[in-house]
């Protein structure tokens, strides 16, 4: 018998010449990867692997997670099927949240500073002795001024923890990272129609204006928001227009990437929205009946906003606005998303107002495919509560900047330098402003190392970040996955209530948040005799939970928390279809989401002793509670008024333009040819100062050159590679440049997140160092590969602060800078910022706030205003 | 307090089944000789040392005793008023052996680059299986912590002790079985080359010397036990980096930010690395 011979050409023609009979044969092995996940399995011994449900906190989008675990220890992490936002997706960056238990560097123990500040020498202590020093600090500072007792947080999930620590304590000086993230954002959205967000329907748009935001990267919300961008595109056919100063990847992913001069998508959007009016294309119907002004009034107010004026402004032709214009009001449904983009700028909140027009003026708000409210829900915090303070505290609520309710933090450094209020106890929890702040270590390190200005620094942190760095005493932190912490997040048009748990023991000895939030004040009141103890009566952080979701109403009935211990969150609205990748119901058909929320009726209960004024708002216990329109009571927005205030009244109060408006940054007008505009954005694998530690996503992005137009590094005879000099008002910088056709030609932009001088040794690349080697584990397949020696450029040092006199917010897109090739003395990385030069920008950029002398002169449309000493001082501090 | 980092259960006992070639007498005597060592040396590992601690170190008829064995601290050590000692080698223990950026001597982080992992679980299985846990001593300690390891062989020491006073040769060779296998699988791989660095890395003659006694020990030990086991932290300052393995090209640019390759395609120039474990 012939034996057949086979070589590659012989099986080639076989396999090719047997497709159907390969179709028919039996498959019995499938790749388990494919599965929608939930399981898991230790691939040698075939054991499940324990599945924990968590939401991820690497950085805020709250993606519901599942930690596997094995031998006690994270082996995997992977999406959550039965989340509704986030469908059993996660991100690189979730992907690699395990990282931060079990690196080398997280913080175990108490320790106390016993060198300089910042020398980094450290004493290890007990928890008791920590304790106590923190308590007998606060009871000193108790004696002179609560408020004398500071917090800064960032990434605060406590979910009311730190308020109810700092309202136990009696101090109002709670400070946020608010200011340098999207405050403008908010107060550009909350007084005209309640919420700070919007959610954009884009799985059901046929048409998205996308300014300034990169939701398949880094936007809120990056994961659960580019699924249905995706779904839009791919399922809806929809169109999206990107207005960006350069090609994200979601102005990649886009039909359109239209590049602007930074700060001003408010003038483009104002002028998008004189072509609609213009032309009759805009909902007169909702505007009349829901917001506070009528359509003749809208139109006469928009008439100034040409497109010609705003191509002046922006580089966009008016012919582009035009056409952009009149796709946006004749496509339905369509959305419109923002982020940080618009609202970052001396004036970022009246940008941000300016682009929500577009989807009030044409009727597409909380419509399926259109401009929806958030959704989310709440949870009760545990009782006793403690009373708020009794006096308003000068950093928390600053009485230049009245309408900023989400504070100016960035600020902060210059008014406790300035002796605006007096600081004995500083605590940071989960924010690292010495990296993240404008000034960066030459503002913050500054204040931070004064031991005038601060007297008693306690970081809370599980990692040594800058911050952490010029700490007195570092109190150890548990990373996410060791945390108890209630969540909810409107990242999906299903509001869904969830929670953190710990997926071990914390290791070593740190604990989590609010436990050491207790034991203080369990230290400061240990009989209960101060009247604070009573406040912190729970066992631990489970306990604590208890309080918040055993009596949630519909959550109760289903077990409470330890039906969030299983699943980790609810509702369960479906079953995740494998192949459409929606949550579907039992018919196999996709989960709706509820729209017209504005439009619920209220309840016979709810009139019950409820008035109608002439203008329909329906008030109870001095509340408005709703809106009568077209003889039905329903509930309306969530504005004082019950309707979308296209007219803010309240801003009117402090000289601020009430109608939708744009101010061009005075120093954008004056630039001379040589001068760029610097800005900086993130990447997909990095937030802005934690992952750099972790080693999965430093290997992906560790570098972050400065972007550049050919037309510009023409001019300057760079090419990529090359070192250039980044010059601002407050200091240089130099870096390498990265020239690309995606930049617009006057900006130069340097991503976020890297050249850590702190934050551990893969961040520091200090394990590169002499000293560094035997810093790691030898077999360690991971740390093995750390074959890059660039740990990349902080831009923060040479960013100088600028304050929206409205929102408050940092304006990060602001900067002007000179860019040149670098010079024989300029080496990579070189950074330099003087605190002098930052103080005279604090000092300039309180010119505009309503109280300073160029306020006016920015609004002479408000000619009519009485000045600062018209305003009548609000009660509790001016919010 | 060092004593009560391991709860140690009554051991089993169980009839001789025959004689060990040495007498058994000496036999104790050296494995008593050989736990004080042991719990000597976990001593220093496990934390920071303690007022007693320090003062029984510094009594002369000890530091005659090290000395003889090459152990000669500097005067930082013998010289130093108790107080400023005890702080001094409190923050010492703490720069090195805690705070960020330091060198944990914990086995997952030595082997792994990370704490709690494989090592982590293996010795905490190990000395359940041998009726031990970990308790806390002045502060919580991981179980495969250098000096938890240390404390743990002293304990099976004491009782291979135990057995063989009480004529139990069976016991004896199973626990000694025991610690060869401990050894073996764990702190042979990685306590001398994480001694060499502690010796190195150091800025006080008492963890210098310690380390020293401590590698020294290590392979005394090991040569005793007649094993043969490689280091695996090894502890190299520098590894050239022909030595590198690695699934991407390290001299490919990533995102434009790091020195490109040669233009040339030819290969980049061999370079030296200050990393101890670039393979």
């Amino acid at each position: 018998m012939e034996t057949p011979k086979v070589t590659r050409r012989t099986f080639l023609k076989v396999s090719a010449g047997t497709t159907a009979a390969i179709a028919a044969a039996p498959s019995l092995v499938k790749a388990m990867e494919n599965d929608l996940g939930g399981k898991d399995f230790d691939p040698v011994s075939g054991a499940e692997r324990q599945a924990i449900p968590v939401n991820c906190h690497v950085c805020n989008i709250q993606d519901g997670a599942i930690a596997y675990v094995e031998n006690g220890r994270v082996v995997k992490l992977e999406g959550n099927p039965e989340h509704v936002s986030t469908r059993g997706r996660l991100c690189a960056k979730g992907n690699a949240g395990m990282w931060y238990s079990y690196d080398p560097d997280r913080i175990l123990y108490p320790l106390k500073r016993v060198g300089a500040r910042g020398e980094g020498k450290w004493q290890r202590i007990s928890w008791d002795e920590a304790l106590t020093e923190v308590a007998a600090k606060l009871d000193a500072a108790l004696k002179e001024d609560p408020n004398t007792i500071l917090v800064k947080k960032g990434r605060d999930r406590s979910g009311g923890a730190w308020g109810r620590f700092m309202n136990t304590l009696g101090s109002a000086t709670v400070l946020n990272h608010t200011s340098v993230c999207e405050s403008s954002k908010k107060i550009g959205m909350e007084p005209t129609w309640g919420p700070d967000i919007e959610t954009p329907d884009f799985a059901n748009t046929k048409y998205v204006l996308n300014f300034g935001s990169n939701i398949l990267e880094a936007a809120y919300f990056h994961n659960p928001l580019s699924q249905r961008i995706t779904e839009g595109r791919v399922d809806n056919h929809m169109k999206i227009v990107t207005f960006d100063v350069r090609v994200s990847n979601t102005a990649g992913f886009s039909d359109e990437w239209i590049p602007v001069f930074p700060g001003t998508d408010g003038a483009v959007a104002l002028a998008m929205g004189h072509v609609i009016l213009r032309d009759n294309l805009q909902d007169s119907d909702f505007i009349e009946t829901w917001t506070n002004v009528t359509v003749d009034a809208l139109k006469a107010h928009y008439k100034q906003y040409t497109p010609e004026w705003a191509e002046k402004i922006s580089g966009v032709p008016a012919g582009t606005i035009e056409r952009i214009a009149r796709e946006f009001a004749t496509t339905k449904p369509a959305t419109l998303f923002t982020y940080r983009g618009p609202c970052k700028h001396l004036y970022g909140s009246y940008n941000e107002r300016s682009c929500m027009m577009l989807p009030i003026m044409t009727g597409n708000v909380e419509k399926q495919g259109g401009y929806c409210l958030p959704r989310g829900m709440g949870w009760p915090q545990p009782n006793p509560e403690p009373p708020g303070p009794k006096h308003p505290s000068y950093l928390s609520t600053p009485p230049d900047y009245p309408l900023a309710a989400h504070k100016v933090s960035h600020l902060v450094p210059f008014w406790i330098a300035d002796g605006k209020q007096k600081v004995n106890v500083y605590f940071t929890y989960q924010d690292n402003p010495v990296y993240t702040n404008p000034g960066a270590r030459v503002v913050w390190g500054k204040l931070f190392r004064d031991e005038k200005l601060i007297p008693y620094y306690v970081a809370m942190s599980s990692h040594m970040g800058e911050e952490t760095a010029l700490a007195d005493l570092i109190l150890p932190d548990c990373p996410y996955l060791e945390r108890w912490e209630p969540e909810s997040m409107p990242n999906s048009l299903w509001p869904w209530l969830g929670i953190r748990q710990p997926v071990h023991k914390s290791l070593g000895e740190s604990r989590e948040n609010r436990v050491m939030l207790r034991d203080i004040i369990h230290k400061l009141d240990p009989d209960g005799a101060r009247g604070m103890k009573k406040f912190w009566d729970f066992k631990d952080g489970e306990d604590y939970m208890r309080h918040h979701f055993d009596n949630v109403p519909g959550l109760k009935e289903a077990g409470g928390l330890d039906f969030l211990k299983k699943h980790g969150v609810w509702p369960i609205y479906g079953k995740l279809d494998p192949k459409s990748g929606k949550v579907t119901d039992k018919t196999g058909r996709e989960i709706k989401a509820e729209y017209g929320l504005y439009m619920k009726e209220l309840s016979a209960t709810d009139m019950a002793g409820a008035a109608v004024d002439g203008k329909g708002v329906i008030s109870k216990n001095g509340k408005a509670i709703g809106v009568r329109r077209g003889g039905k009571n329903v509930v309306g927005f969530p504005t004082g008024n019950r309707l979308i205030n296209i007219r803010v009244d309240q801003w009117a109060e402090y000289g601020f333009n009430p109608m939708p408006t744009f101010k061009r940054i005075p120093w954008h007008e004056s630039m001379k040819e040589d001068e760029m505009i610097l800005s900086t954005f993130k990447l997909n694998v990095h937030k802005q100062s934690r992952t750099a530690a972790v080693k999965w996503l430093a290997e992906i992005a560790h570098s972050n050159p400065a972007w550049m137009n050919p037309a510009t590094a023409k001019k300057l005879g760079v090419k990529t590679g090359d070192l250039v000099r980044i010059e601002t008002a407050v200091g240089h910088l130099v870096t390498k440049a990265y020239v690309t056709e995606g930049i617009h030609p006057k900006v130069i932009s340097i991503p976020t997140a890297f050249g850590h001088w702190e934050y551990g040794r893969l961040a520091t690349l200090k394990l590169k160092e002499k000293k560094g080697d035997w810093s790691h584990g030898a077999d360690d397949p991971d740390l093995n590969n750390v074959w890059w020696d660039d740990r990349g450029v902080h831009p923060n040092d040479i960013i100088p602060v600028v304050a929206d006199p409205i929102g408050g917010s940092q304006g990060w897109f602001d900067t002007v800078a000179k860019v040149t090739k670098a010079g024989p003395n300029d080496k990579y990385g070189d950074s330099q910022g003087d605190w002098d030069k930052h103080y005279a920008a604090y000092k300039e950029t309180m010119r505009y706030a309503y109280t300073g002398d160029l306020h006016r002169k920015m609004h002479p449309e408000m000619a009519a205003w009485a000045g600062p000493e018209s305003v009548k001082p609000k009660a509790g501090g001016g919010h | 307090m060092l004593n009560a980092i391991l709860a140690i259960d009554g051991p089993q006992r169980r009839p001789v089944a025959e004689e060990p070639h040495a007498s058994p007498d000496e036999q104790r005597q050296e494995c008593l000789a050989r736990a004080a060592s042991y719990r000597l040396l976990g001593g220093v590992f496990a934390e920071e040392p303690g007022r007693a601690f320090l003062q029984a170190l510094r009594n002369e008829e000890t530091l005659a005793a090290l000395a003889e064995a090459g152990v000669r601290f500097d005067a930082d050590f013998t010289a130093t008023d108790p107080d400023t000692l005890l702080d001094r080698l409190s923050c010492e223990y703490t720069d090195l052996f805690v705070v960020s950026g330091g060198f944990p001597p914990v086995e997952s982080v030595r082997l792994t680059g990370r704490y709690q992992q494989e090592p982590h679980h293996l010795v905490k299985q190990t000395y359940r299986r041998l009726g031990f846990e970990v308790v806390k001593g002045r502060f919580e300690v991981f179980p495969d912590q250098l000096g938890v390891e240390l404390l743990f062989v002293a304990a099976l020491l004491e009782r291979c002790a135990a057995a063989l006073e009480s004529g139990d040769a069976q016991q004896f060779r199973r626990l000694d079985k025991e610690i060869k296998r401990f050894w073996t699988q764990h702190l042979g791989k990685w306590v001398r080359g994480y001694c060499r660095l502690v010796e190195r890395a150091t800025e006080h003659s008492f963890y210098r010397e310690m380390a020293r006694y401590l590698n020294a020990f290590a392979e005394e030990e090991i040569a005793a036990m007649g094993l043969r086991i490689d280091d695996a932290d090894q502890g190299r300052m520098v590894v050239p980096k022909q030595e590198v393995s690695v699934a991407v090209n390290p001299d490919e640019p990533v995102c434009n930010g790091c020195t490109p390759g040669r233009p040339d395609g030819a290969p980049a120039r061999a370079s030296v690395h200050p990393l101890q474990d670039l393979r």
